[in-house]
């Protein structure tokens, strides 16, 4: 019975059909194995879990493929046979593993593994160890073009060169909207699978009339008319260097009559060079010219120019980044991108802007074609601290603080988005369990998690100029940036000032005469800049620098070097590294009060700040320690040890867990006895669900050595209600409850290598061996592979992830020397239409 | 980025450019039965918190007062009850008003400003990545679509945290259309009827806008309609739903027209003051209001937010003291304005609120339609955006509803507190939302974010407030 009805089984497929020979043996090995392992309880209506596999020939492809997506992963993960029925060889799974992907519709498969959460689906090991598929490419696509790409374009439009782009780089205009904004997921974000859709049409609209109405303004000055008559008068904006080319809009407006032919046309050509970068087709010229007439005569030539502006603006291409490739394709269906393609490709690809004057002259005159092309302007761009310069991520800014400038953002925002901590701003916190010293963000702040989160970007961006052993660097790193908001040298030069006016006023009578000590040493004050004192009208402020001069000079330790009374002061998270505190304004009160309250409360012995960082700090190693990791990967009241160790399993390990079952209430039960470690465990248990819990918890585990705020700790607070010892008020003192040792221990495995796998004793020994694992060197590439190019690999890419890996080893560990070689690659150069 | 000023001048197409445009949205079944008349609902809200005991009726006895002050939970009929003096502009209505104490919002952005929190029941801010999802306004529009799905009218702030460019310009609104798509609003009442009835347009000018408009888009559909005609696969994805987008509007404005002769003949005739810059905000809100009334009696609409005002927005005309510009962030520090206490001011700002909610009642009432009128088929509330006074924590959004006899849901005549925070059987302003959707077919099991603060009273914050399911 079951001999004859696995046959039925099998659908012709264009692999499968290769090699008839092999084939016959491929589909008797596989035969085989189903009867042996798998048809005994999945067959028939009432089949184990509804897997019916003597089915399959039966279901529509997409179904079909989705059935064996999941016996694959169930074999793959090693789930199926159950653990107490009788196991298949290694060689016969591989039998089976191959006949299912035979099996699987590939238009079907092909389309699932565009998406990022099958980007590991792809065997590691026949990437970086198996003979090549075919010849690398990239699909022929449109990738829509992320938020700052948007923005570069715009610019574009507008031809804006020197000040005028420099003045707009960081600045939106006033009527236009960024319609793009990327997923707000862990891991690399902006993929080429993104397709313009109704909501983006509407602000296209709204951007494309704005943008227009201003391109006629301009015009209107090109054409020497100083009184331009603006719609709002808030919104002035007007470049100070107009383009030449913007002449043929200006001949247009200024003419009271229809424009001649010529000038219609020139007009449309400048539109398509402003906004499409090329020139109208023969058919698109034919159709503006049309569009523009009608206009034009219902209206008159401005309404038939604005017309056309606006109608070249709402064109897909305009949002769009065409890559088709040029030329006759190659043997392998291939065409090599075109100049231009290639050079906005590589400009967009390192830093999001346009390409600059000598990489579209390399692309005009013929120099982007071989592969030692692209790898000499690419490492001509990186070396460039110029071009792409700029901040790492303005979104962050707030008052008294400003994202790291860089001379290449993107290089560092792919680590943002590969270690995701700046999902540190989307967890809300209860800040009394922080000690009150947590700030979710709000209104105009991005809070205790903004802070953190620029603090990781200075370490990021810290390693990624140094460019050696960057990845180990970023995993395993004592060095830390707390507070740092001036340079070491302005930081030691603060704390210098300051030590000398403690020396020089500590023994005066400022405490009970401070408007007198303040006029005797007032020529003395001036001199010290970092004070500002400009005369003897607020000895409150005396007052209050001379009280916390006391408590850290005069403790022997050294003040942060931003005092807490200072406008918009919000430092207040030492403590999430396990530094001790820094002073809060309420001990002080503000500069116009000589009242002091720090005595009426226990005297605490401050964190002496260090002016030169980074510095060491005690129980961290690399990004994984840092409080904003572990806050990204936590909930509002716990640590997240399965989202830690699911991290870890994708991102370091190239593995994959299958997702949550939709009849998973997947909820931690309440339990005021038992560890969270404990109760992650206890529902974690039952096989159903150790079967994926054992890919993620023995690798997050470790990681309750630090609590939700990324605190270091020995014990647990064993919060709830029934087990309160102390109710504090929320702002001075803090619930109390009884506390549990942490245990730290975890597991790790799936790095291939046996002198790494086994278990571990806390969280620093799992990163150590992390670090050392050619598999996560190799998962952190697949990750920039995607960040660069768009997309998932696919086998075809072997050889470009191995170019990269032999790069980053014999470069010592650089980065940029990966960047080089995914950017020369086949990968990159190469375009194929698959849907022909 | 910026707010897209000019918004409506942008909206080539007419109303319809403030529409939704999903195509799904135009696909979708009305939940309305079929020939039934859809529900219409109207979200008034106002800045500067609006306190729970002013919505008090003074004629409640000792121990139902002693109860309010403790805010236990009850419910009393207003029958025979006097209303407080601010509104009794809504007292001829009585028999379908209800005052519901008692929800919460602390999982909204609250204080001096609150974005689209209120309406969409989460932390919001100026930031486009804080809006996490549609507003409830605008999964009402899903449920219940028409030509311009929805509209949205404001009285903008011009200072505080939260302040736009332009009192009569088109710019962000408080309503949100989808995950970090912000919703634009009409600040002036001209230039929203200038813009919403523009297919109806008497004047030369307008009506060759109206065309040139009309043949950008059909130029820019059968464009981009080539193009995907020649793509297959993913590729064809990317450009066909933009292509399907603009026929998408092309449709809507085709209903447009064939509804031209309704729309005509329900254009707001505003007043001729109302047609100038130069208004106060009493008759900047009246024209609204009449805007409002047309969309929804012409059938433009079935859903209208209106930001009756904002903490950072100037007051002028308020009674008595016309000829003051009140700062209603002043007057929520108590500042007297033109000898006038800030809570006298509060009180009239009230009161003309209620008129405008008469106004609205009213018309509709006066409106035939199926056996009886459009009232009956409306749901109109009004709300404090940041919850129950200047500086709000969100521990209460008092509500004012009028609600029609086919509103689905247990109201009318009633005072309704509940369950105070924390308290077992607390309500959030989610709870209430999810109510909203509930009843009228769309089964989600909870609309908003929850507020982590109420777990440790054990509260189940999920699902719809089952007592007011009709």
């Amino acid at each position: 019975m079951v001999a004859r009805r696995i046959p039925s089984l099998l659908i012709a497929t264009a692999a499968a059909l290769a090699a008839p020979a092999s084939r016959a043996a491929a589909q008797d090995a596989a035969e085989g194995v189903l009867r042996r392992y798998c048809l005994a309880c999945h067959r028939g209506d009432d089949a184990e879990a509804d897997v019916q596999l003597d089915g399959l020939a039966a279901l529509p492809p997409a179904e079909r493929t989705d059935l064996i997506d999941r016996v694959r992963e169930m074999l793959r993960f090693g789930e199926m046979p159950p653990e107490d029925e009788p196991q298949p060889t290694p060689a016969e799974r591989a039998h089976l593993e191959t006949w299912l992907e035979a099996q699987s519709d590939a238009r079907v498969v092909r389309e699932k593994l565009r998406h990022p959460h099958y980007g590991n689906v792809v065997d590691h090991d026949q990437l970086f160890s198996a003979a090549p598929a075919e010849p690398a490419f990239t699909p022929s696509r449109r990738w829509l073009v992320n938020p700052q790409i948007f923005h570069e374009r715009v610019m574009d439009v507008f031809k804006l060169q020197g000040r005028d782009r420099d003045n707009q780089q960081h600045r939106g205009f006033a009527g236009v909207t960024n319609p793009f904004v990327l997923p707000d997921r862990s891991g690399v974000r902006d993929y080429d699978l993104d397709a313009l859709d109704g909501g983006d049409l509407l602000v296209m609209l709204g951007n494309a009339r704005w943008i227009a109405d201003r391109q006629l303004l301009m015009a209107r000055r090109l054409g020497g008319e100083r009184d331009i008559a603006f719609a709002d008068k808030r919104d002035r904006w007007m470049p100070r260097q107009i383009a030449a080319t913007y002449q043929a809009f200006t001949e247009v407006v200024q003419s009271d009559e229809a424009p001649t032919p010529p000038q219609r046309d020139a007009a449309i050509a400048e539109q398509f060079d402003c906004v499409l970068r090329r020139a109208p087709t023969a058919p698109e010229l034919d159709r503006y010219r049309a569009l523009f007439d009608a206009a034009t005569a219902l209206s008159g030539p401005v309404a038939g120019l604005r017309q056309l502006l606006v109608a070249v603006l709402l064109e897909s291409e305009f949002v769009y980044r065409l890559e088709f490739g040029d030329g006759a394709p190659d043997e392998h269906g291939r065409k090599r991108l075109g100049g231009r393609e290639a050079a906005y490709a590589i400009s967009y690809a390192i830093g999001d802007r346009r390409p600059d004057e000598a990489l579209l002259a390399a692309a005009d005159d013929g120099g982007l074609a071989t592969r030692e092309d692209y790898a000499r302007e690419v490492r001509r761009l990186l070396a460039d601290e110029r071009y792409y310069r700029g901040q790492v991520d303005p979104s962050l800014n707030g008052k008294h603080y400003r994202s790291n400038v860089t001379s290449h953002p993107k290089l560092v925002r792919f680590f943002r988005e590969f270690f995701g901590y700046t999902g540190a701003t989307k967890v809300f916190k209860d800040p009394p369990r922080s000690g009150a010293i947590y700030q979710n963000p709000g209104r105009g702040t991005v809070g205790t998690p903004g802070r953190l989160i620029l603090e990781t970007d200075r370490i990021v961006t810290r390693f990624v100029d140094a460019d050696r052993e960057v990845f180990r660097e970023l995993l395993t790193s004592d060095q830390f940036f707390v507070y740092h908001d001036k340079s070491n040298q302005a930081g030691q030069d603060v704390l210098d000032d300051w030590r000398s006016v403690y020396e020089r006023l500590k023994d005066t009578d400022w405490i009970r005469q401070p408007q007198q000590v303040l006029d005797q040493h007032l020529d003395f004050l001036k001199t010290v800049k970092s004070m500002r004192v400009r005369d003897n009208s607020r000895p409150g402020e005396l007052v209050n620098y001379m009280h916390f001069f006391t408590e850290h000079f005069g403790r022997g330790v050294n003040p942060f070097t931003t005092v807490p009374w200072a406008h918009g002061y919000t430092f207040h998270h030492a403590p999430l590294y396990n530094l001790p505190p820094t002073p809060r304004i309420s001990r002080y009160g503000s500069w116009k009060s000589t009242k002091y309250t720090g005595e009426k409360v226990e005297p605490r012995q401050f964190w002496s700040y260090p002016a030169a960082q980074p510095f060491s700090i005690e129980h961290r190693k690399g990004l994984l320690t840092h409080p904003s990791w572990l806050i990204a990967h936590s909930t509002n009241f716990h640590p997240d040890p399965i989202r830690r160790g699911r991290w870890i399993r994708e991102k370091l390990l190239a593995g994959r867990v299958p997702d949550v079952p939709i009849t998973v209430d997947a909820q931690v039960p309440d339990d005021p006895h038992r560890t969270f470690r404990q109760r992650v465990e206890d529902v974690t248990e039952p096989r159903e669900c150790a079967r994926c819990h054992r890919h993620m918890n023995p690798l997050g585990l470790p990681f309750e050595a630090f609590d939700d705020f990324g605190r270091f700790r020995t014990v647990e607070s064993m919060e709830h209600p029934d087990n309160l010892l102390d109710k504090g008020n929320g702002k001075t003192t803090f619930d109390v409850y009884p506390t549990e040792p942490v245990v730290t221990t975890g597991r790790l495995d799936g790095t291939g290598d046996p002198a790494l796998d086994g278990p571990v004793a806390d969280p620093l020994e799992l990163i150590d061996r992390l670090s050392r694992s050619d598999r996560v060197r190799q998962s952190i590439l697949r990750h920039a592979f995607r960040f660069f190019l768009g997309r998932n690999e696919l086998l075809s890419d072997a050889q470009t992830l191995r170019d990269a890996d032999r790069a980053y080893v014999e470069s010592g560990g650089s980065f940029r020397a990966v960047v080089v070689t995914l950017l020369s690659s086949d990968s990159f150069r190469y375009r194929k239409d698959l849907d022909k | 980025m910026n707010t897209r000023r000019d918004f409506l001048r942008t909206s080539l197409f007419g109303a319809s450019a403030l529409a939704l445009l999903d195509r799904r949205g135009l696909l979708a079944a009305p939940a309305a039965a079929s020939g039934a008349p859809p529900m219409r609902f109207v979200f008034l809200h106002r800045g500067n918190g609006l306190w729970p005991k002013v919505m008090v009726p003074p004629s409640f006895d000792k121990p139902t007062m002693e109860k309010e002050r403790r805010k236990e939970a009850y419910s009393v009929d207003l029958d025979g009850h006097e209303l407080p003096a601010w509104l009794q502009p809504v007292a001829k209505h009585v028999d379908q008003l209800t005052l519901l104490q008692g929800l919460s919002g602390k999982m909204c952005t609250t204080g001096h400003h609150s974005w689209c929190s209120s309406l969409g029941v989460y932390k919001a801010n100026e930031r486009l990545s804080s809006i996490r999802w549609a507003t409830v306004d605008f999964e009402l529009a899903k449920m219940f679509p028409s030509p311009a799905e929805h509209i949205e009218l404001a009285c903008f702030p011009l200072g505080g945290g939260n302040a736009r460019g332009d009192l009569d310009g088109i710019a962000t609104g408080f309503s949100a259309r989808g995950p970090q798509q912000p919703n634009y609003a009409f600040g002036s009442p001209r230039v929203a009827l200038e813009q919403l009835f523009k297919s109806v347009a008497a004047d030369a000018s307008a009506q060759a806008d109206y065309a040139l408009e009309r043949r950008l888009l059909q130029f820019v559909a059968e464009n981009e309609g080539r193009t995907a005609s020649s793509l297959s696969g993913p590729e064809k994805a990317k450009v066909q739903g933009y292509a399907d987008s603009l026929e998408a509007i092309r449709e809507r404005n085709r209903k447009i027209d064939g509804m031209a002769d309704r729309i005509r003949r329900h254009v707001p005739v505003l007043d001729e003051k109302l047609l100038t810059g130069d208004i106060t905000t009493i008759e900047r809100q009246q024209g609204h209001a009449e805007v409002l009334l047309g969309a929804l009696i012409s059938g433009l609409t079935n859903v209208a937010a209106f930001t009756v005002d904002e903490l950072g927005h100037v007051y002028t005309g308020i009674d008595g003291i016309e000829d003051q510009k009140v700062n209603m962030h002043d007057v929520g520090h108590n500042k007297s304005f033109g000898g006038v206490a800030a809570p006298e001011i509060r009180a009239r700002a009230r009161t003309h609120h209620m008129r405008l909610m008469d106004t609205i009642v009213s018309r509709l009432k006066s409106v035939p339609e199926g056996d009886g009128t459009m009232f009956d088929n409306t749901f109109v509330c009004y709300f404090p955006d940041g919850g129950e006074t200047h500086h709000s924590h969100g521990v209460e959004y008092p509500f004012v509803v009028l609600a029609g006899k086919n509103a689905k849901l247990q109201l009318g005549r009633r005072y309704i507190r509940l369950p105070k925070y924390g308290a077992q059987g607390h309500k959030t302003l989610g709870n209430f939302y999810t109510t909203l959707l509930n009843a009228y077919g769309n089964p989600i099991e909870h609309f908003g974010a929850l507020d982590t603060g109420l777990d440790k009273f054990g509260v189940d914050q999920r699902g719809p407030i089952e007592a007011l399911l009709a």
